[in-house]
């Protein structure tokens, strides 16, 4: 009888180990689901630090809406000392890339023509916040 | 999931741990008691300490990997108890020790964020190396801060502050500073390091000044394995070192090249240290051998073959017959207790840990916090699929902790550190 009920549960913990991996493992599911569905239907465009301090190289695309700046609370972190917390934003519309200065302090400059409204950019077009330039690739 | 999901998760791994604790007093025919709800109380402080810092510091951070920590540390704690009474009560303050280390973590990221980690990293570098060189110091001398060898490992340290002596292994924690460093030194090198000038066969070479770096790499990691005779900490280093090379660059010449090194520096550790042949006679005739360097290895497999598809239940085996079962070899005596299907399980959680931290790296858009993550997400796979691979005789053995359920202190800490790391990472992301 003892060893009936020791059995048990054992089984009954296992199952118990097995019910709580289930449940991660299907949250996760259907998360990484979520992910695969946003990035098919919209291609983004890819953004290039060219020029920079510390950051040359970084590269990050634009599938929705990102927001640059010395913020750690800034999609895309900034090191540049002229750069403002929350200095620009890319926005992904109708497939097309539009950026957005954010009233920053030291503007955004566009192939070196400073932008007052929203500006629609196309591949190759060059964007500069202080000493960082960054292009459309 | 949401946060309160992973609340109740969290409350799930506490009741769990302490269930564990009664079926061994159960099959120990004790009476259920103290223990238990100790049990339980320790977890759920712990985890929902973190799980509270991660609600205040890190709203947005992914909610999957605490539980998965918890359930680990619940069936570690559990096997521990059952092992080692003594064992387990100090790994109970270690967790808690490590939840805390872990808030603290994610505190210390708060204001700032993971990029306070990028520009400091020669800091971060130099106290890594501080950190190794640690246990090579003197034994026998006047100051309270002393190497200590076990096993005939010089991995430990001693710190003795005349009312009470702490023992850790700063390995643990110089994984992780290395991963951090190599993220901010990669992130920045990434263009110089891509560039491809020479062209060898179907390879293509960057500059060979870029290639400094990884012979830099390749002489530590030997360094570490010549001095302290760690096998395992060596292997992690150097893998970790070439995964987050490949991660940057996506350059298969990097693999070539870190695996060739690998091939001559495995040799090399074979025919000078009888300490890594004697790794070897073990691993491919562990029965032969029985009577000496066989001898663990083989009594982890009767354990894991008297446990067959269920195990014999916890508390109800014979898993103390292994040596090492709580630091060691606890794989080996889960799979004894809760047979294959909860050594699958085991796998699984750690698969699923690896594919969330993967997840995180994948879908972060800052170069530096997507190596960093790749990083701390491999050297942590990397160490569960070496012990476990060890243990199950798919390689050689190396004297490595199995995350969140090994005893020990140190690498408890550096995973609860690694785990809010990633969360960090994940919150700062959005992903």
């Amino acid at each position: 009888m003892t060893e009936f009920i020791l059995a048990l549960l054992k089984l009954i913990f296992i199952a118990l180990l097995f019910l709580f991996v289930w449940q991660i493992a299907r949250a996760i599911g259907s998360h990484l689901g979520g992910f695969e569905r946003r990035t098919k239907s919209k291609p983004g465009s890819e953004i290039v630090f060219v020029r920079s301090d510390n950051q040359s190289g970084l590269d990050f695309t634009v599938d929705d809406v990102v927001v640059v700046g010395r913020s750690d609370q800034a999609d895309i972190y900034l090191d540049d000392s002229y750069a403002s917390e929350f200095h620009l934003r890319f926005s992904s519309i109708d497939g097309g890339l539009v950026l957005q200065d954010l009233g920053s302090t030291n503007g955004t400059y566009v192939n070196g023509r400073r932008i007052g409204s929203p500006v629609g950019l196309s591949k190759g077009d060059a964007v500069q916040v202080g000493k960082t330039v960054m292009e459309v690739r | 999931m949401t946060r309160n999901a992973e609340g109740a998760l969290i409350v799930a791994a506490a009741l769990m741990a302490a269930f564990g604790v009664a079926l061994v007093n159960i099959a120990g025919q004790e009476s259920i008691g103290d223990d238990v709800a100790l049990t339980f109380f320790v977890m759920i402080t712990a985890f929902g300490a973190l799980h509270a810092a991660v609600r205040r510091w890190a709203p947005r951070g992914t909610p999957y990997l605490i539980p998965l920590a918890a359930l680990l540390a619940s069936v570690g704690l559990s096997e521990i108890y059952r092992l080692n009474r003594e064992m387990a009560s100090l790994q109970k303050w270690w967790i808690l020790i490590g939840a805390g280390l872990g808030i603290l973590t994610l505190w210390g990221l708060s204001s700032v964020g993971t990029q306070i980690l990028r520009r400091y990293r020669y800091i971060m570098l130099l106290l890594a190396m501080v950190l190794l060189l640690l246990p090579l110091l003197p034994q026998q001398w006047p100051l309270p801060i002393r190497g200590l060898a076990v096993n005939g490992s010089r991995l430990w340290v001693s710190l003795n502050l005349g009312f009470i002596e702490m023992r850790f292994q700063p390995g643990e924690i110089v994984k992780l500073l290395i991963v951090a460093f190599l993220a901010s030194f990669l992130a920045e090198r990434q263009a110089a390091l891509t560039m491809r000038t020479r062209k060898v066969g179907p390879f293509e070479f960057p500059e060979p000044r870029q290639m400094i770096p990884i012979l830099v790499a390749w002489f530590a990691s030997f360094g570490v394995m010549v001095y302290q005779r760690d096998l395992g900490a060596s292997l992690l280093l150097f893998s970790a070192f070439i995964a987050m090379m490949y991660a940057a660059t996506g350059r298969n010449t990097y693999l070539v090249v870190g695996g060739g090194l690998f091939t001559v520096g495995a040799v090399a550790a074979w025919s000078a240290f009888s300490h890594v042949q004697t790794r070897l006679e073990a691993w491919l005739a562990p029965f032969d051998n029985y009577e000496t360097t066989g001898y663990q290895i083989s009594n982890g497999i009767f354990a894991m073959a008297s446990g067959s598809l269920s195990g014999t239940g916890l508390g109800l085996g014979r898993p103390s017959l292994i040596a090492f079962a709580p630091t060691d070899f606890i794989f080996a005596a889960v799979g004894e207790e809760l047979g294959l299907v909860g050594s699958v399980l085991i796998l699984a959680m750690y698969a699923l840990i690896i594919s969330v931290g993967m997840g995180i790296a994948l879908r972060s858009r800052d170069l530096f916090r997507k190596l960093l993550a790749a990083g701390l997400t491999f050297t942590f796979g990397l160490q569960s699929l070496l012990i476990i691979g060890g243990i199950v005789r798919l390689f050689p053995l190396t004297g490595i902790t199995l995350p969140f359920m090994s005893y020990g202190g140190s690498s408890l800490v550096a995973n609860f550190v690694l785990i809010a790391m990633l969360i960090r990472i994940s919150h700062e992301e959005r992903v």
